[in-house]
Formats: structure tokens, sequence, C-alpha cells
């Protein structure tokens, strides 16, 4: 018998998820934009061209976005170049400690780029302990090599090497040992296999990592504002925050505008990789067993000895330059046992309520960021990937845009939405930590939806229908089926987002208020103050804390699915 | 009440005409065997059955309700059928009893009434003992016998099975075979099975439908498949006919009558309508063609290719007459005829295959 | 010790508001403040605690950021229909003149002035000059030649070794451009002499500090407290007041026209215009705007502060000018 025949209920369920998710998705997405391009289309509430005329003649404009393709094209080359090499090496090979090795390659990611960059300075510039030790370090009065384009590229490319690790190692995961026993048992060595077998079958994941770096290097602000303004190397984010502070009339709209030329150069990178995903099948049958490494024989100690090598000038020498900038007294103290002092730790930890708060503030946030961005991008990267449509490409497109805008200009269209209450319910927002946390939600969507997509690329598809044969709703074939099968790509996106919005500073700076701060806003705060030991001793205390963290999620991995966690093999 | 009707469906992709008006009836209980080469739109068809696409036209039933029309379309979930996989399609998330037991879960069926049904299902298919696996450390047939259990415990009353022996091994094939067709006699499930095997067809179905192009040619018994196609597609698909060019001289009552193959006049079995015509075309098998001397009646044809198949030569020839008709005909080893040489074949029967009807042209137009 | 000099102005904060007794408590303002702020953190914290204790009925809300990221702040609420903001504290008097032009702050002809000179607040009585922010010659204990002007910098021995603000960036900075070259004997040359040496212009004062403190650079301009304090922490740092003069800022407070507590937002200007708020702004390194009440520790006793004036007014018109060519010449 067929009660119920015309299916409504499923319908309902189907329509109702898809419509709300898009609703939700313009809320994050299209509404802080569309308000921002009203401010610079017209300004006053009349329709005027004049801002887009004067940014767009101006040949300030014309370097910058030059300058913004430059260092974005070469960061997202090389932290492609780095994450894929290490994410094929640590996934595919048999080098050892291979575990710990992921953890430290991934935990650079939650140490601010601006501290990564500002040891790195410290490293190469004439103050340099390390090549003071081995009487290499430059002259007084040289110029520090990492103030140009290429230092901007170079640090950029480390910063977000992790970034395209996680996505593709999420990916190597589900690479079956059959797939890789094929091509060798066909007469292929191991490069070939790489070359045309694996590299191929993880061109979502990929893709997926190149347009996260991509736009990550277009938008980022921090380290452009750290290298670039002392080497005069002007970037579209560098670029919006000088007009922010040239204080003239109009500057919200000049703002608008330069922010729309990012949105756009976001939009084509996007377009890009989806004309490079178009028309192949990516799809593998997971049935069968993970990937045997490679053995490398006489090359796995130089190998380890590479990475290791990489972790300590990425992870250790700037972690180390962080504690010990926060056991002075003032910045520039010699360090000795008579200086040596743990009052910053004291400061920070119980002589600063806000310190204090922002730690939890900051955590609360991010972390709900990445659950609900996870709940968010399951269900969308659904429709997204298998129920193609005009609308959602339009969506998967406009999700790029709040990450490839700098934070101050998000920050600035939600003030824009919310300062007055929200019409009908009159509640409001403004300065309370929800506004950061939409900002958060908006601006890390896409952090979770691209690796989300990519695991949806690799799923064989006759695995919900089977599901649904068996008489399972959309609903539960989500939450039974398809988020176990995604479960590595989500945790993967929810632990960048996590890892990103912990230390996120830009959106914060504008939008916290008492009660509501943040880590980054503590930190900014301590450094614009000339308080850097403090900021150290915050910075190197949030990396302790996250890292308990990340470690304690080992207590629990025996109960979650294979290969979600990617420090656990 | 696991009738299937099939009404004229059509389904496309942008240009390409994938089911054109396709119409189906399977009985209940009935085993029907969907057979076709690869692209020839069986695994739409089996889509559209299930529900996971949408038709252009055309409608679908089960039992008495529509569950596929133009306007109207009962998702996959609620059609309450089986469907076991080319993949198998097993979650490898979960054990071989999470599997199996999903199904029920779904339906609301709790232990132990679930965890009873679910040993049963297992123990049905020879899999005790392995519910706590996982599906990646079971061999190829293991997890075929998983993906039918998990499949046959809801009961479902329409079991769909889309090439479901084509990854495994010869071997393992035959016993899944006599596994399959255990299971229908056991069950009376009605049983749609898409497969490319015409051996496997043959040996597991009531009838048979086979497809082409988008279009049904033919459902029939495979016995009346194979003696009787009514189509020349079919006939040249179906157990390696040969379709030839005859002229049907006269027409016996009996259902026979005199077909001239390049002046070899032969009795042939034909349709109790056929009428006479110059035009027609015969089904000769391998097994109608014997060899004979030079002087007897039959036509002469000229050896290609001498392959031995274990047992026996397989020869193919053309026919000195038109050398673009080729014929095969299997002779018993020893055999001293090798390519070149020149024999006379006699042809003991044959099928001239009915003149199709005007409809059926126009569809092939299309 | 800074928190002795914190209870011991607590002290005196509450003494003054016990001995102003009625008076001030009849006519006590009460309510909500909220305050936007480029102070550093710690600044902002005791200048709210202190106007707290002296006005206890007034709740004060403080949003602390960068000036770009406040004038981000205020630019953004103003679009979106009003600030949020009572008053303002401000880095530099360069972007109160901006708000003041665009119609945005409140006059308050009442405030007390006595004792403060006349260019540390605006004419019109819109922003009051809360302190002497002066930019001078920062100088690492271990670089071998001391400069005594903002001339020797561009002295070839300096080549290389200096670090500034960017005015790009920081209001201060712009005023400091604005101040030194609308001046005969430095102008424009000097900056394209140093730009010859190749000074880098960073992103902030903080960031002076961190280079010139660190060793990386041996130069830097910066502001006058930031070394000071640095310095009293440990830090190898000295401080010079170049022979020409120092430009100065005067961390002005003003209040939005659109307040919608004028009567406590009153009470904070009154407040930082008081003795009590100078003496604290004394306490927490600055030199305040009202000589009277003292000068900080660090500020060796007799020293003579040589500021160079500042036509407010005049550098606010040039600055998109200023910064224009500054842009161009420093590559920015």
């Amino acid at each position: 018998m067929m009660p119920e025949a015309t299916g409504w209920r499923e319908r309902f369920e189907d329509y109702g998820l898809l419509w709300g998710l898009l609703l939700v998705v313009c809320i994050l997405s299209v509404l802080p934009l569309a308000r921002l391009l009203l401010e610079g289309i017209a300004p006053q509430g009349e329709l005027s061209a004049e801002a887009a005329t004067r940014v767009l003649s101006e040949a300030t404009t014309w370097s910058a976005t030059r300058h913004s393709l430059v260092t974005a094209l070469g960061g997202t080359i090389l932290s492609v170049a780095i994450g894929c090499v290490v994410a094929l090496v640590v996934s595919l090979t048999d080098i050892r400690a291979r575990n710990a090795f992921v953890f430290c390659f991934v935990l650079p990611m939650m140490i601010a780029p601006q501290v990564v960059a500002l040891a790195w300075l410290q490293l190469f510039g004439p103050a340099s302990p390390l090549l003071k030790a081995i009487g290499m370090a430059p002259a007084m009065g040289s110029r520090n090599p990492l103030y140009s384009p290429q230092g901007i590229i170079l640090v950029l490319g480390v910063q977000y090497a992790p970034l395209v690790f996680l996505t593709l190692r999420a990916g190597l995961r589900t690479l079956p040992r059959a797939l890789l026993e094929a091509g060798l048992a066909g007469g292929a060595g191991p490069f070939t296999v790489l070359r045309t077998i694996v590299l191929p079958l993880m061109t979502p994941p990929l893709v997926a990592g190149i347009a996260l770096s991509f736009v990550s290097c277009l938008g980022n602000f921090g380290i452009p504002a750290l290298l670039g303004i002392p080497g005069n190397y002007l970037v579209l984010p560098t670029l919006i925050y000088q007009r922010l502070a040239g204080l003239g009339p109009g500057v919200l709209a000049d703002v608008s505008v330069l922010s729309m030329l990012i949105g756009f150069i976001a939009v084509v990178g996007i377009l890009l990789q989806d004309l490079m995903l178009s028309r192949r099948d990516f799809r593998i049958s997971t049935t069968s067993s993970v990937a045997r490494p490679f053995e490398l024989h006489r090359w796995r100690a130089p190998v380890e000895a590479g990475l290791w090598t990489w972790s300590i000038l990425v992870l250790a020498l700037p972690l180390l330059a962080l504690i010990l900038a926060s056991v002075v007294p003032a910045v520039g103290v010699p360090l000795t046992l008579k200086t040596a002092t743990l009052a910053n730790y004291d400061f920070v930890m119980f002589g600063h309520d806000a310190a204090r708060r922002a730690l939890f503030n900051s955590f609360g946030m991010s972390a709900t960021a990445a659950v609900a961005i996870v709940a968010i991008t399951v269900p969308l990267a659904y429709f997204v990937v298998w129920r193609r449509s005009r609308l959602l490409h339009f969506v998967n497109l406009v999700i790029e845009m709040p990450y490839a805008l700098p934070g101050v200009v998000l920050a600035i269209a939600a003030i824009l939405l919310f300062l007055k209450p929200l019409p009908l319910v009159g509640l409001s927002l403004y300065n309370t930590v929800w506004i950061i946390l939409f900002c958060y939600l908006a601006r890390f969507l896409v952090l979770g939806l691209r690796p989300v997509i990519s695991g949806y690329y690799q799923i064989d598809r006759t695995l919900e229908e089977a599901s649904q044969i068996a008489g399972a709703r959309l609903l539960r074939r989500l939450v039974t089926i398809i988020l176990p099968l995604v479960a590595p790509a989500a945790t993967a996106g929810a632990l960048l987002i996590f890892l990103t919005a912990f230390n996120e500073l830009t959106v914060s700076a504008l939008l916290w208020s008492s009660g509501a701060e943040t880590l980054g806003v503590i930190f900014f705060s301590f450094q614009q103050g000339g308080d850097s030991t403090y900021a150290a001793a915050l910075g190197a205390l949030t990396v302790v804390v996250t890292t308990a963290l990340m470690l304690s999620t080992l207590l629990m991995a025996s109960r979650l699915p294979p290969g979600v966690l990617p420090w656990r093999d | 009440m696991a009738r299937l009707t099939i009404e004229r469906v059509s389904k496309s992709f942008g240009a390409f005409r994938a089911l054109d008006e396709v119409s189906l009836e399977v009985a209940d209980g009935e085993f029907m065997a969907i057979l076709g080469a690869s692209g020839c739109g069986k695994t739409t068809l089996l889509r559209q059955i299930a529900g996971f696409d949408k038709l252009d036209s055309g409608r679908i039933l089960i039992g008495d309700a529509t569950v596929s029309a133009l306007h109207q379309h009962v998702p996959p979930e609620r059609r309450r059928i089986g469907i076991v996989f080319q993949s198998y399609a097993l979650w490898p998330h979960m054990t071989v009893a999470e599997n199996v037991a999903y199904g029920l879960t779904v339906a609301g069926v709790r232990d132990p009434e679930r965890s009873r049904r679910v040993a049963a299902a297992l123990t049905l298919v020879e899999l005790d003992g392995f519910a706590e696996r996982r599906p990646a450390l079971l061999s190829g047939g293991q997890r075929q016998r998983v993906a039918l259990a998990r499949c046959l415990v809801t009961e479902p009353s329409l079991v769909l099975l889309d090439e479901p022996l084509a990854n495994l091994d010869v071997n393992l094939r035959a016993s899944m075979e006599d596994e399959f067709a255990r299971f229908h006699a056991r069950t009376g499930t009605t049983m749609i099975y898409i497969t490319h095997d015409q051996a496997e067809a043959m040996a597991l179905a009531d009838r048979i439908a086979v497809m082409d192009k988008g279009r049904l040619l033919q459902v029939a018994t495979p016995s009346q498949l194979y003696r009787e196609p009514t189509d020349e597609t079919v006939a040249g698909f179906i157990g390696e006919g040969m379709v030839l060019p005859v002229e049907v001289r006269a027409v016996d009552g009996d259902g026979t009558c005199r077909a001239d193959l390049c002046g070899h006049v032969v009795r042939m079995r034909c349709a109790p309508s056929q009428k006479p015509t110059r035009k027609a075309r015969a089904c000769l098998r391998a097994s109608d063609l014997t060899i004979v001397p030079p002087a007897s009646a039959g036509v002469d044809a000229r050896i290609d290719h001498a392959i031995y198949q274990g047992g026996h030569f397989r020869l193919e020839a053309h026919l000195e007459a038109a050398p673009q008709m080729r014929v095969h005909l299997d002779v018993p080893e020893p055999s001293a005829l090798r390519p070149g040489q020149s024999i006379r074949l006699h042809v003991g029967d044959g099928w001239v295959i009915p003149a199709a009807v005007e409809g059926s042209r126009e569809a092939r137009a299309v | 010790m800074r928190s002795a000099t914190r209870r011991h102005f607590i002290f005196i904060a509450g003494l003054a508001a016990l001995l102003a007794g009625g008076g001030v408590t009849a006519q006590a303002p009460t309510g909500k403040l909220v305050l936007y702020t480029s102070q550093p953190e710690r600044d902002a914290a005791q200048t709210v605690n202190a106007f707290k204790k002296t006005y206890p009925g007034v709740e004060v809300e403080v949003f602390r950021s960068g000036t770009t990221e406040v004038m981000g702040k205020l630019a953004a609420e103003f679009a979106g229909g009003a600030s949020k903001a009572d008053v303002l504290l401000l880095a530099d008097a360069a972007s109160m003149e901006s708000l003041k032009k665009a119609g945005r702050l409140l006059a308050y002809p009442g405030a007390k002035l006595a004792g403060f000179e006349a260019g540390s607040f605006d004419p019109d009585k819109t922003y009051f000059g809360s302190k002497l922010i002066t930019t001078g010659i920062a100088v690492n204990s271990s670089a071998k030649v001391r400069p005594v002007s903002f001339a020797d910098l561009a002295k070839t021995e300096y080549k290389g070794q200096m670090a500034m603000p960017s005015p790009l960036y920081s209001g201060a900075a712009a005023i400091m451009l604005g101040t030194m070259t609308s001046r005969a004997d430095l102008g424009w040359r000097y900056f394209e002499k140093l730009k010859a040496a190749d000074t880098v212009a960073v992103r902030g004062n903080g960031a002076v500090l961190t280079a010139v403190a660190n060793g990386e650079k041996s130069y830097g301009i910066l502001v006058d407290f930031m070394a000071f304090n640095a310095k009293a922490k440990g830090s190898p740092i000295d401080f010079v007041f170049p022979a020409e003069g120092s430009p100065a800022v005067t961390e002005p407070v003003a209040i939005l026209k659109s307040t919608q507590n004028a009567a406590a937002a009153r009470a904070f200007v009154d407040f930082i215009l008081s003795d009590d708020g100078q003496k604290l702004a004394v306490s927490m390194g600055y030199i305040p705007a009202k000589a009277a009440v003292g000068m900080p520790s660090w500020l060796p006793p007799g020293t003579r502060i040589n500021v160079m004036p500042t036509d407010i007014v005049k550098v606010s018109e040039a600055n998109s000018a200023n910064l224009k060519r500054f842009a161009e010449l420093f590559g920015n």
C-alpha cells in the first residue's frame, strides 16, 4: 500500500531545508554586501557614480590592485606547493611520528600571522639572535629583506599552507589502496601514480584549498600591513585601511568601491576553480581500505629532517620568540636569569579582567561559529553539489565575499546593518557578542563550505540513494549517512574556522564592547599601547590553551569516525 | 500488490533521449530482466522506477498507485522498494549489522524485533558471524550478500537489482545467480534485474525486456526471445544470431514458410501473419548451419577465420554470392578446415523476423 | 608602583568629591555615557574608573580601538543613522577637526578653561586638548651616535637606521607631518632626505617602539610617553627632545551633537579638564595640557619642552594633499 503517496512531507522537508538555508546565506552573506554596495553607489540615499569614478580613476587603486594580484597569486602558489607536498608526504609515505608532525604543522595557524611575521622580521633582521650566533647578521641599518613583495608572499604562503594541507589531507584519507595499487601494478612508478592517479582524483580538495588560499591571501590585512607599509608596497586591504585613516568625507563610499574591487577579483578566482571542477568525476567508492604508505627507504631520514626543520622554522622559532618576549619586563631588555619574570603572565591572567573574558569570549565564539557553520554547510553543500542550479551557483559565489573583504569592511557593513534594533522583533545586536558572532558566521562560512563541498565531490551518491530507498527522509539521510561520510572534510573546515576565528582581530576591532572583548582586540590593544610583553604573554597563553584543547580531542578520538582528526591515523 | 506498470515513459537529458516511450508491465511476483548494452537506457529506467529522477512524460504505477507522472512524483523513500546497487553502496561507517538494520530503524522497528530480523536476514545470506564487521573488511561476494540482506530485510514487494553481479568473478557469479533464483522462489518478490549479460538474464528471468537506444525492443520469455526475436537488433544481440536477407516465397498455415537465401530454399519458422515478400530478414543460429558436400543443396561460403574454442572450432565465413553477408558456425574437433577454404552450408532452421509495425518505425525515426 | 600612584589618585579624587560636597551631588549627572577612545587600553580603564569615582551616578561604556578603527566605526554609525557615542577622546585634533567640519560636534561654551593655553583647545569650544603628547627621537641605547635634532637624522651616518610612524595610517603622525612640512627649516625637503636615507614608515607608534627597543632600527620618530614608559620598565631606549622643537598632539575630548546624555558628557569633559583629570594624565605618564598641575616623573626637572606650534585648521585643510604627497614620496 502507498499511504500519502504524494510525498508532501518529503517535499516539505526538501524545500523547507533548501529555502531555510538560502535565507541563512542571504542574511549572512548577501545582506551585509548589499548594504555596503548601497553605500558605494548611493552614499546619501541618492544614486551617484561619483565615488566609483573617483576611486577607479586613481592610479593608486590600480597599482594596489596589481600588487594584490601579485601577492595573492604568489602566496597561493607558495601555500599550495608547501601544503601539497606536506600533505602528500604525510599521508602517503611511511614517515615516523606522523601525528606529531601534523599537529605541529597545523598549530601555526593559530599564532596570529602578525606574530609569525614579527618573529621572522627579528630572525632575518640585524638584531637576530640566530644570525648573530652564526655571524651572519646583517649590518645595523641594512634593509630587512622581508619588507618586500617577496617577503609578503613568503609569509602569506607559509601562513596559509596548513589551509591547503588540511583540505587535501581530508581528501587523501578517502583514497583507497586499490587505486594506488592498480597504478603500481600497471608498472607505474610512485611519481607517475602520484601524477596520473592521486592528483587528478584529489582535484576537488586541491581546488578547494587553492580557492581558500587565494581568497585568504587576497583579503589578508595583517601581513601586508606589517611588511608592505614599511616596504612601500600597497595592496587593496591596506589601501582601504589607509582611506579609513584619511578622514575625508565620503570615506565609506570609497571603501565600498574598493571592497567591491576585491570582491570582483575573488569572484573571478572562484569562477576559474568552477571551470576546473566541471565535467569530471572524482567519486571514490569508499569501501576499500585506506592506502598503504609508500616506503621511502633511504630517503626517509632526510625527508623527516626536512619536515621537522620546517616545523622549527615556522612553529618553534616564532613560538620561542613569543615566549622569550613574554618573560622579560619590557621590550628589548636582554633576557638573563635576573631579568626573567612571570609578571606579564600574572598580569594577563589575574590582573586583567578583560583578557580573561576575552579568552572565554573568543573560545566560545570560535567554537560556536565552527559548529554552527558545519551545521549550515553540510546540508548546504548537499544542494550545491547535488542539486545544481543557477541560484545555488550564485550562493556558492556570494559566500566567498565576506571572507575576501578585509575584516574592517565587514565590520562596517555589520554596523550599518545592526546599528538600529532589528525590525519586527526590536532586539538590538549592537554592542553585544552577537554582532561579532554574526560576522564570524558570515566571514568564515566559506572556510567550512569549501572543504565540505570537496568532501561531497568524493562521495559516491548511491550511498545516499541506498538510504533513500531504505525510506530515510532528507534530514535523517543527512545525519546518519552523509554527515559521517563528509565528517573528515567537515572537521577540517571546523578546525580552520576555529583556529582562524580564535585570533581574529580585524572584525572585532570595530565591533567589540565592554564584556564582548576578543583575544585579538586585547592583543592588539597591548601591542598598540607599547605593552608588547603583555601581548606576547597573552599570545603564548593562547597557544598553550589551544594546544591543550586540540590534544584533548585525542581522548574522544576512538568514538569518532576514522579519518576525522587530521592528527590521528 | 507489487505489479509494476510503466506507460509510455520518456526522459531526455538535453538533446539525448535516454528513454523513448517505454512501456512495460511486470506482474506480481515476476522476475523480469532488463537486458541491454551499456548506454541503452536500462539504468535510466531503473532510476525512474526508483524515483531518483523525474520523468518527462508517461507514468509509472506500483500496484495501483501512480508513483511517477508529469506532475506527480512520489519520492524514492516512499516507494517501499528495495535496490541492490551495482557498487553495493554499503555505508562504510556502519557495521554489517547496522547496514542491514538501517531500513528497519527508519521504519520505526525497534529491538528486539529489529535485531531478530537482522539476524534472520544475515542467516539467509549465510553471513552469521559477520554482523560486527565493517564493509571494508569483506570480500566482494560478502559485500554483495550484505547488500542483498539489507535490501530484503524490510521485505519490499518490489526489488530492483542493478547489475548486481558485474563486479564479481566468474565462479562467484554462478553461485550468486543460484542465490537470486532461490530468493525469488522463496519470497515471491517482484524483481527487476538490470543486466548487460544475456546468459544471466536467461538463467534467472521469467521474462526479459531487451532495450536499445532508449527503446524497449521486445519483452518475452527467454526461449521466445531466442527462438522468435521480433526485431533485428534483438536477433543479433541474443545468442549471437545472424540476420540475413531472405525472400519469403510461400507461407504455409502451420507457422512455417519457404524462404530463399541466395538461391538456397529453406523451410523457416515465421509468424502466422507473415506474407510472402522479397524483402524479409531471417535470424539464423550457428546450430542451424551444417557443412554438406559440395553437390548437396546449400549455399557456398568461404572461411575467414577458424578459432579454437575448446572441443570445437568457431568458423567465421562470408557467402560467396554476397561477400557482405557473414555467417558463423561451430565444427567439432578435429577439423582440417582452414581460412580461405570454400565450403557448402546447409541451413536446417531459421526464423523470419516479422516486419516492424508502422508505429514503432516512426518511433525509431525520432 | 603604578598601582600605588593609582591608589594615591583615587584618594585625591575621593577627597575632591567630598570637598566639592553637595554642589556636585545636587546636579550630579546620571545615566549611561558612551565613550569612544583611542587611548591605550590601560589609560582608558584608569580614566573611566577615576571618572566614575567622581560621578558615581554615571554608568560608562567604552569602545577602545585604534584611531582609524574608531573613526571607521563613527563613519559607519553616521551612515547608518546616528552614533551611539556621547563623548570622544581621540589622539589627535585633526580627527576632531574633520568631525567638527562635518557638524558632528557639540560646542561646550561653559568648559572651564582657566590655566589652559589658548592653542590647546578649539576656539569654538567643540574640542579640548587633554594632554600634550610630543613627538621626538627615540634612540636605542646601543646606538653609536646620538642625534640632537631632527635635522641630524638626515645625515649620512644615520642612513637606513630609522623608523617613523606612517601618517597614512596614524592621525598623530599626520599632524606631525603637517606641522613639520609647514616649517621653513624642515619642510618637504626634510622628508625627501629621510626617504633618501631609507627611513621606513611603519603602521604606528607601537611598531616604532618595538623596532627601536629590539634594536632592529637604532632610531625612531616616536611619541614621548611611549619611549619613557618603556625606558622606565627597563627597555634599552632613550628619548631626545629635538632642538627644532617637538610637534605635539593634544588628545582632545569632545561631545557629539547626537549625544543622548549631554549632562554626563559635559561632566566627562569637566572631569578631563579638571585638576584631578589633569593629575591623572600626569600619573599615567603624560604631560598635562594644564601645565600648573605638575609634570610626569620621567621628565627631568626643569626641562623646557619646546613645542612646535601647529595651526590645526591649516594642517587639517592641507591634510589630504600632504598625505598624497607623502604617499608619492614614500611610494605608498
